[in-house]
This record gives C-alpha cells, structure tokens and sequence, in this order.
C-alpha cells in the first residue's frame, strides 16, 4: 500500500510542470541576465563581453543613484508616515462597533484596483487646470500647484497616490490583528483604570507587533518592486525627478536600448532587494515568530 | 471629555478618512458627465449641467474597453487557475508523497522565487518570450503570470496541506486508491479554502499588472485593461471627460465585483500576504 | 486504468506546457473582428474606387497584416481619414487581405514600441517610421525592414518624390521607407491676442522678445509647451542650433564635424535657459502633454507656440482648434542676433512616413506595393495637403498647390519659399542613444537641474561613444 504514495512517475507528474514553469521564467532568466550584465548588448546587432564596465558605469551613474534614493524614499515615507497612520487609523475602527464593516470596506477598495488606473485617475486630480486639487486651492484664491510637472512636487505627489492605494490594503491587515485578541486582556486593563490610548499603546501595540513586522516587510518588499505608478504618472519625469530604479532600468533598455546596462542594473536591483531584505531580517524581525490568525 | 464626544471622535476621523477614499471616484464620475473641459473647470464640484451620456457611448467606441476587459478577464482567470492548478499539484507531492529529501530540495528551489523582486526579470523575461516566438500573443503574458504565481502559491498550498490530518488518506490508500485519485477526491476538496486564496490573490496580480502587459504586448486588440487605459488617455490627452469615463469603465466593474465579494477578497488578499 | 488515469494527466499537464511555447501564432489575431477606423471620417471624395482592380473569382486564404499609425485622437483626424482611405482600396485590391489598424500615441511608437519590437525582431507588417541613423537606417542594417527599391522601380515611383527626401530612408542605396510628407516648424501665434496687445507679428527677434516680454506682463504665457516628452521643446532647440551654429550644423553630429558642447550649441541652449528663466514657456510644462501645448493655445491661455506646421490643420472649422479658427498665423523663428550661417534657413523635415517588415510572404508583399501604390499618389498628396495641410513629399504640379485656399498652408508654404536654405531635425540625424540624451538632457535644463554648458558635454559625451561605436 505504501507504494501508492512512493511512484517516482507519479511524483514526477505532479512536479515536473511546475518545475518547468517556474525553471523557464525564474531561472533561466536569471541565468541570462547574469550573461547580458556583462555586455553593451543594444538588443539588435552588437554584442561584446565588456566585464565590469555595466556595473562600475552604474555606480558612478548619478541618475541611477538618485533613481535609488527615490526607492528609499518609498521605504522611509511607508515605514515613518503611512505605518504609524495605518496604526492609528487600525486602533480607531477596532474600537467602533458600528459601521466598523463599513470603514473596512472603503478603506480597502483602492487596493483591489490596477495601479495604472488608479495613476490615471491621480493625474487628473493632480491636473492643474481642471484637477480637484487645483479646484480647491481656486477656492482659496490660491495658484495651481504643478504636482507633477515641477521637480520639488512630483514625488511627493506620487507617494501621496502610492499611499492612499495601499493603506487600506494594512490597515484591514492589522485591523484582524486587533480583532484577533482576546477581548479578556482589554477588559481586564479598562478594570484595572487603564484609559482608551494608553490600553491601546501599552497593551495592544505589543500584541500585534508581530504583524506590524510584516506590514514593514511588506512595504519595503513593494518600495522595492514599485514601478507602475510611476511609468504611468510621470514617466520618471519630471526631468527624472521621479525615476525610480526599476523604471530607470525599463528606459535604459527600451528607449534607449541599453540591454546589456539595463540587464546589469537589474542585478543591483536584486542585489539591493536581498541585502535590504536580509538587514531586516538580520535586525529586527530575528526573533518573530511567523503570525498566523 | 464627554463620553458621547469621544465616542464620536474615531468616527469623525474615519469619516474624513472615507472622504478622501471617495472623493476622488465621485469627481471622476461627476467629470465624466460633463461637457467639456470648460465645464469641468467652471464647475469642478457641481453635478453636471445636463447629463452627457454621449461620453460613454463614444469612450466605448473609441477605447475598445469591452476588448481590454476580456483580455483581462480571462488572461487574468487562466493564468491565476493554471498557476493554482499547478501549485496544488505539487504541494501535493512535496507534502503527501514520501520522498522528503526530494521534496525538500523542491520546495527550497522554489522558494529562491519569492526573494526575487517581480521587475527585475523584466528584460530576461522579455528576451525569452521574443525567443519563443511568442511575443505579442497572449501566451507572453499568460506563462509568465502563471509562472509568477508558483512561488508563493506552493509556499501557501503546502502550509495548508501540511496540516490536513493523514489518517483520511491511509483509509483511502488501503482502499486502493491511486494517489492522482487521492489529491483530485480527497486532497484537493479540503484545500479549497487555501486553493480560493491564492487564486483571488494571482487574479487581482495579474488583472492589475501593467509593466509585461505593456511591453509584451503591442496590439489594440490584445491589450489589457491596464495598458489599454493609458494608450486610451494617451490618445485623449486634453479631453478630460471622456478620459474619466475611461476611468468610470475600468473602475465600475471591478467595485460591482467587490461590493458582492468584499469578503471574500478581503480575506483572500491579507491572508495571502500574512502568510507570504 | 488507473495507470492510464496517471498518464493522461501527466500528458494534460507536459502538454499545456508545449502547446504554450510551440502554440505562439494562434492566437494573433483572435479579437480582431472589430473593423477597422471610423468610416465617419472618409466622407470626402473618392473618385476612383476602382472596381475594375476587383479580385477575380479565384479562392484565396484570407489573411491579416498589422498596420502601426500614429494617427489617433482629435487633432490626427484628417491623416486618420487618408490613412483609412487608402487601407480600403488596398483591403477591395488584394484578395483576402484585411488591414489590422493598430493606433499608438507617436513618441510612445517611436521610442518606445517600435524599438523594442525591431529588438524582438517582430514589428508590425506596415508601420510608421521615421528616417534617419536612430530609426529606418538602424533597423534596415538590422535587415528588419523591406527594402523598397524594386517594389518602386515597378511602380516608377522613385523618381516622383522630391530630391534628396529619400535619404533619411535609404541604405547604400536601397530604400526602405517612404516619407509621406514634409514638415518645418516655426510659430504659431494667435493674431487676435497680438492685435489686443499692439504688439507686430514676431518676425523679428525684437518683436518676438517685446511680445514675449508683453504677454508675460500681461499674465498670458508667451509660448505654451508641453514637455513631459520632450521632443516637444527638441522642436525649438533644433531650430535655435539651426541658427546660433548654422544650418549645417546638424549633419556634422556624426561625422563629428559639429559638437554639442560647442560654444555656438551651447549658445542655443542658452538661449532655451534664458528663456525659462524668464518665465516664457508654461508653467509646469514637465508634466503637461502635447496635447496641453495646443489646448492652451487654442484656449487663449498662451499667445504663440512652436510646434510643426502639421498642426496648422487644428485651427480649421471642424477641427480640435475651432476656437481661434482664422486668429492664427504662421511664421519663421527670425533670426538672431550674432546668430551664424543663414539667418533665413528653416527646418524642414521629410522625416516620418512608413516603412514595412522584412519578414513578408508573397501575399503580404502585394498587399505593401498597393498599399504604396494608394498611399503614395499624387491624389492623397494632395489631399494631405489641402485637407491637413501636410507638405507633399512628392512632386505636384504648380496647379495642384495653387489649390490651397487655407490662409495658414499658404503661410506655411510662405514660409519655405522664402527660406534661403533648410536644414533637417537633428532627429532625423543623430543615433537614438543620442536623441534621447537630448530629450533627457533639455528636461534637465528645464527643470534647472543643468546649465547649458553641461547639457552640451553631456550630450557630447554620448555622441562620442556612439560614433566611436558605428565607426568600429
């Protein structure tokens, strides 16, 4: 009977299309970007090994660099602006009973849209003739402000629209979290004379720390891969301002037709996303247990 | 303070909070009626002096939303299934089938996939669907979406089948069931809640993603939605009004969708991430 | 049977995967049912429809070929309804023959689209290019594109385009794309605003900085741009290299004969910077479109644009820019002071037409040489010239110009008879590595991020490499 769960064949049926799958577009590509970063491959004719040079060009690539710090500015907003936000705003719906179901569902609908459509429908907010937020300042008798037209704007206005799409998607996250705990522990704190803010500082930040944990994994895992928006919005633009290093990558290898560059930026970008992933990992989140509700 | 001011307190917050949710759709929808751009600056707020459903009728023509849509639709649907499929297939084998150092090595393989950012394959992706020849159809977007749902899917999968209890399956075996017979009749039925997760999860990937879509593809009639949109506004620049309907089209079925199957999708999507 | 259960969804499984990589072409053309264009726009005349070409009774595979045009939105409808023209008569001449319409914005095509579908080897059947080393040279010598010479030679069509438009298209001698028409890019300014403000049309550069410095006072931007894609401000830039450095400058580029970072190039960017700095151009224009520069113009918010003379079709009745139709005028940047080479040399580009796919088959290529057939007749040059006010690329007769009754085509015509000489867009010139640093390079400028001193060595520094790199 045990040979049931013991044919080779039978085992290789189940596996072997996912391996396949997963071979053809994760590994091999790998494999072939680790051959195309070494080259001044133009994606038609030429084609020679020039070792290092993609990846010393990179580094000394002020653009690039800046499109990097535009990254990092996706993590420090997440982490520092919108994590302490989508904190408050979870502890302010766990403590209403009605209309908790109603907030929840709001706040987590522009996170099941596309990203493209949710930046087309930010421009035209942005918009300084006819936008909604120009339409406001006109009230105030206050000149347009060129969000994504003007260098200092622009990527603020781009994380504003990252932040207002994704919040939600937390928010619902660490809202369950919340719920999750025994309502024993609350009650016996309000007994005790524990006020509202302080049993949710002392008592219920700790608990879902766990959770709080992912949510910054999460956020520094999308800054990461975070490119869309911006292709959509602004283009990198204005002037670059906005370029962040996946979309720096996609323009040096389509318009300017830079394979090999682009390829080798790619490999950073991976490398980056590793050593970042690993730091964390590393410095706070050693200790966590994974979270499961 | 009072306790019927501060019981207000949370909701006042969240209420602001929704405004700024929804605030933006209702200016779209608002715009999307109006006659023009000189209206729309005019009056930004107000309904629209006279309802100008034209709009709709000429962003429907003009855009081939219905095309995008069900490019979406089913792109997104197949690859999400397949990729399900596949997964549960081989969490399955990883996590039924007695050859764990095997299985081990698999399940460590396939997780590498997880650490790698989506982009970055970007151009290694896009020089091997050009070396299949398959550049410009769907299947260019159709394998690399069910590929990319298979790290995390196996991840997911396997958790939930690890903890479905053995003794059903011996039962089954001393039956003389084949071990196909055991994952499609006995397995599979207990994983449907993990099984609805991750599909729910892929779907919404790939219905949303625009970087492949729009470098893998470049005929009208093939696009997504995504991709279509922004050709759409790209060749509506300066016509903002019909450039909201485009928007109103896109959005409107996607929030039908949600308000039947918010929590569904809800769970689907935090669950999928907390466990990822 | 069980065993055979194993086997078939193994096979299930393996085959999805085999049928998914070999599979590739069935799906080309499933969604494509919809027809073509708009035949609202095809309204005009169309005197031989040609039943006489109707195909025979024989039975023929039907067959579909992409057609890539840039020809969408509003301000495009002309060329659309030209364009649309010409696909019918081909579709009712080629038996089985249907023309896939795919409409994509111009730059996105051009630098985006087109390059990386050359790249895959798989670019549409017929589609729209520009000439020069960073378009139709680069991707004929990749053997990308047909070469045109027989297909012209049998049609006698070779001779009946204007003198020297083909060389942007040609390689050693073979063709391999074929303009549709001519181009040079000036100022538009809207009479009625300068009438308003006393001001003289700008055909002096004093007049031009007065209106400028007038407008700016008086709240109405002096020049609307959009540069979110900055080939948009590469327009003005050309011609003020065309003037600071000569009108031979461009052609120099890869010869290295010229240099960006040349004082007289330099100059030309500065004069951009000053311009900027005086708050001449429009307020945001990093994140306006193309379609912003004309529709700030047409709504009065800008006094004069420069932009290609194929705009001058917005500002008819019917058309996008019927607001100011008959208030818009049409004149050459003037010269500059302590500008060099001839101060009334204009650009003129016959640089974006159609070139088509190397890979054909005997079907497909009939369906190019009637397609080129169609496009390329003396009818539709007229037609783009009267209807949409394209220069022809072609030689008409002297009758067939004096047609034009559109004040603003006869002004634009005006305006390259009087030219002493004419210089093409560095565009047309440059490889594309070049060109966009350029486009990166003046955004930067814009935004103030670099001098003009800096933009020309940055852009200099790319020249090198490439040239050194076309030169191995």
């Amino acid at each position: 009977m045990k040979t049931t769960l013991k044919n080779p064949y039978v085992y290789l049926g189940f596996v072997l299309p996912t391996i396949a799958l997963y071979f053809l577009f994760f590994i091999y590509p790998m494999l072939t970007s680790a051959v195309y970063g070494f080259t001044d491959w133009n994606g038609l004719d030429r084609r020679n090994f020039i070792g290092f040079d993609n990846f010393a060009n990179a580094f000394g690539d002020a653009d690039f660099q800046h499109s990097m710090y535009n990254n990092l500015y996706f993590i420090v907003f997440s982490v520092f602006v919108q994590i302490p936000l989508i904190v408050v705003f979870s502890l302010l719906i766990s403590g209403v009973k009605r209309l908790q179901g109603f907030y929840k569902t709001t706040v987590f609908l522009p996170s099941i849209l596309s990203t493209s459509v949710i930046g087309i429908l930010w421009g035209y907010i942005y918009n300084p003739d006819v936008g909604l937020i120009a339409s406001i300042l006109k009230i105030f008798g206050a000149e347009p402000i060129y969000w994504l037209g003007e260098s200092k704007w622009a990527m603020f206005a781009i994380l504003i629209t990252n932040a207002w799409q994704w919040m939600g998607f937390y928010i619902v996250l660490i809202l369950a979290a919340i719920l999750a705990i025994p309502k024993e522990i609350d009650e016996a704190a309000r007994i005790d004379g524990a006020s509202g803010a302080q049993r949710a500082w002392y008592l219920t930040v700790p608990l879902i720390r766990p959770v709080i944990n992912v949510v910054v994994m999460l956020s520094i895992a999308g800054a990461l891969r975070v490119v869309d928006i911006v292709l959509v919005m602004t283009d990198g633009g204005p002037a670059g301002a906005t370029d962040v290093m996946a979309s720096y990558m996609v323009s040096k290898a389509i318009k300017f037709g830079d394979y090999g560059y682009g390829t080798a930026l790619s490999i950073i970008i991976f490398a980056f996303a590793l050593l970042l992933t690993a730091l964390y990992q590393f410095a706070f989140a050693r200790r966590q247990e994974r979270v499961e509700y | 303070m009072p306790a019927a001011l501060r019981k207000s307190v949370p909701h006042v917050v969240m209420m602001v909070y929704v405004v700024v949710i929804l605030v933006p759709f209702l200016f779209v929808l608002f715009s999307s009626f109006k006659a023009n751009n000189t209206e729309i600056a005019l009056h930004p707020f107000g309904l629209p002096k006279s309802w100008k459903f034209s709009n709709y009728q000429e962003a429907w023509v003009k855009a081939k939303i219905s095309v995008y849509f069900w490019n979406s639709l089913y792109l997104a649907a197949a690859a999400a299934a397949v990729g399900v499929l596949l997964s549960a297939a081989t969490a399955f084998a990883l996590t039924r089938m007695k050859f764990p150092k095997t299985s081990a090595a698999i399940y460590q393989f396939v997780l590498i996939g997880m650490l790698i950012p989506g982009n970055v394959l970007f151009i290694a992706q896009y020089l091997l669907v050009r070396n299949l020849h398959i550049l410009n159809t769907h299947w260019s977007l159709f394998l690399p979406y069910a590929a990319g749902a298979l790290p995390f899917s196996v991840l997911l999968i396997c958790a939930f089948m690890r903890a479905i209890p053995t003794e059903l399956e011996e039962a089954a075996v001393m039956d003389g069931m084949s071990a196909p017979g055991l994952f499609a009749r006995i397995i599979l039925p207990l994983t449907v809640p993990a099984l609805v997760t991750v599909f729910i999860v892929n779907f919404l990937g790939n219905w949303n993603e625009y970087l492949l879509a729009q470098f893998f593809i470049s005929k009208d009639a093939l696009r997504t939605l995504p991709t279509g949109m922004v050709q759409f506004r790209d060749a509506f620049q300066t016509n903002y009004a019909l450039v909201c309907t485009g928007i109103v089209f896109s959005v409107a079925p996607v929030a039908v969708l949600y308000g039947f199957l918010q929590r569904t999708i809800i769970e689907g999507l935090t669950a999928g991430s907390l466990k990822g | 049977m069980k065993r055979n259960l194993v086997l078939v969804f193994t096979l299930l499984m393996s085959l999805s995967l085999v049928l998914a990589a070999c599979g590739s072409k069935n799906n080309d053309s499933a969604g494509s049912s919809s027809p073509p264009g708009s035949p609202s726009a095809s309204a005009s005349e169309s005197p031989n429809a040609s039943p006489s070409a109707s195909p025979s009774e024989t039975k023929v595979e039907p067959f579909t070929m992409s057609l890539r045009h840039i020809q969408i939105g509003d301000p495009q409808k002309f060329r659309k309804a030209i364009l649309d023209e010409v696909v019918k008569r081909t579709q009712e001449e080629v038996p089985g023959l249907t023309i896939e319409l795919d409409g994509v914005e111009d730059s996105v095509n051009r630098f985006t689209k087109l390059p990386a579908e050359m790249a895959a080897g798989n670019p549409p059947k017929i589609f729209d290019v520009f000439g020069g080393a960073a378009d139709t040279q680069k991707y004929a010598k990749a053997g990308r594109m047909l070469d045109l010479t027989p297909i012209l030679d049998e049609l006698g069509l070779r001779d009946k385009f204007l003198s020297g438009v083909l060389d942007p298209f040609s390689v050693d001698g073979k063709v391999y794309g074929l303009p549709i028409g001519g181009n040079t890019e000036g100022i538009f300014y809207n009479t009625e605003i300068f009438q308003q403000n006393g001001l003289n049309p700008p055909t002096t550069w004093e007049d031009l900085i007065k209106a400028a410095d007038t407008l700016k006072a008086k709240g109405i931007t002096p020049f609307a741009t959009g540069n979110k894609a900055a080939w948009v401000g590469n327009m003005l830039v050309n011609t003020l290299i065309g003037r600071m450095a000569g009108e031979g400058t461009n052609p120099g580029f890869i010869t290295g004969a010229s240099k960006w970072n040349s004082p007289d190039v330099v100059a030309a960017y500065q004069i951009i910077a000053d311009w900027e700095s005086k708050g001449y151009f429009t307020k945001g224009e990093l994140g306006k479109e193309y379609g912003d520069m004309l529709n700030d113009f047409v709504a009065g918010k800008a006094g004069m644009m420069f932009d290609g003379s194929w705009r001058s079709s917005a500002f008819k009745d019917d058309a996008v820019g019927k607001a100011i139709a008959g208030k818009v005028a049409f004149v050459a940047l003037p010269p500059v002071p302590n500008g060099k080479g001839n101060q009334t040399s204009v650009n003129a580009n016959y640089g974006e037409g159609y070139g088509f796919s190397s890979d054909l088959n005997d079907n497909e290529k009939a369906a190019v040489k009637a397609f080129i057939k169609n496009m390329y007749s003396d009818e539709m040059q007229l037609r783009g010239l009267l209807e949409d006010g394209v220069l022809p690329s072609m030689k008409l007769g002297d009758d067939s110009v004096a047609k034009v009754t559109d004040p603003l085509v006869k002004q634009v015509l005006d305006v390259l008879k009087n030219a002493g000489a004419s210089f093409p867009h560095f565009d047309s010139i440059v490889q594309s590595k070049v060109n966009a640093e350029t486009e990166a390079q003046l955004q930067k400028l814009i935004a103030g991020k670099a001098k003009s001193d800096a933009v020309g060595a940055a852009i200099q520094k790319v020249q090198d490499a490439e040239n050194a790199a076309s030169a191995k």
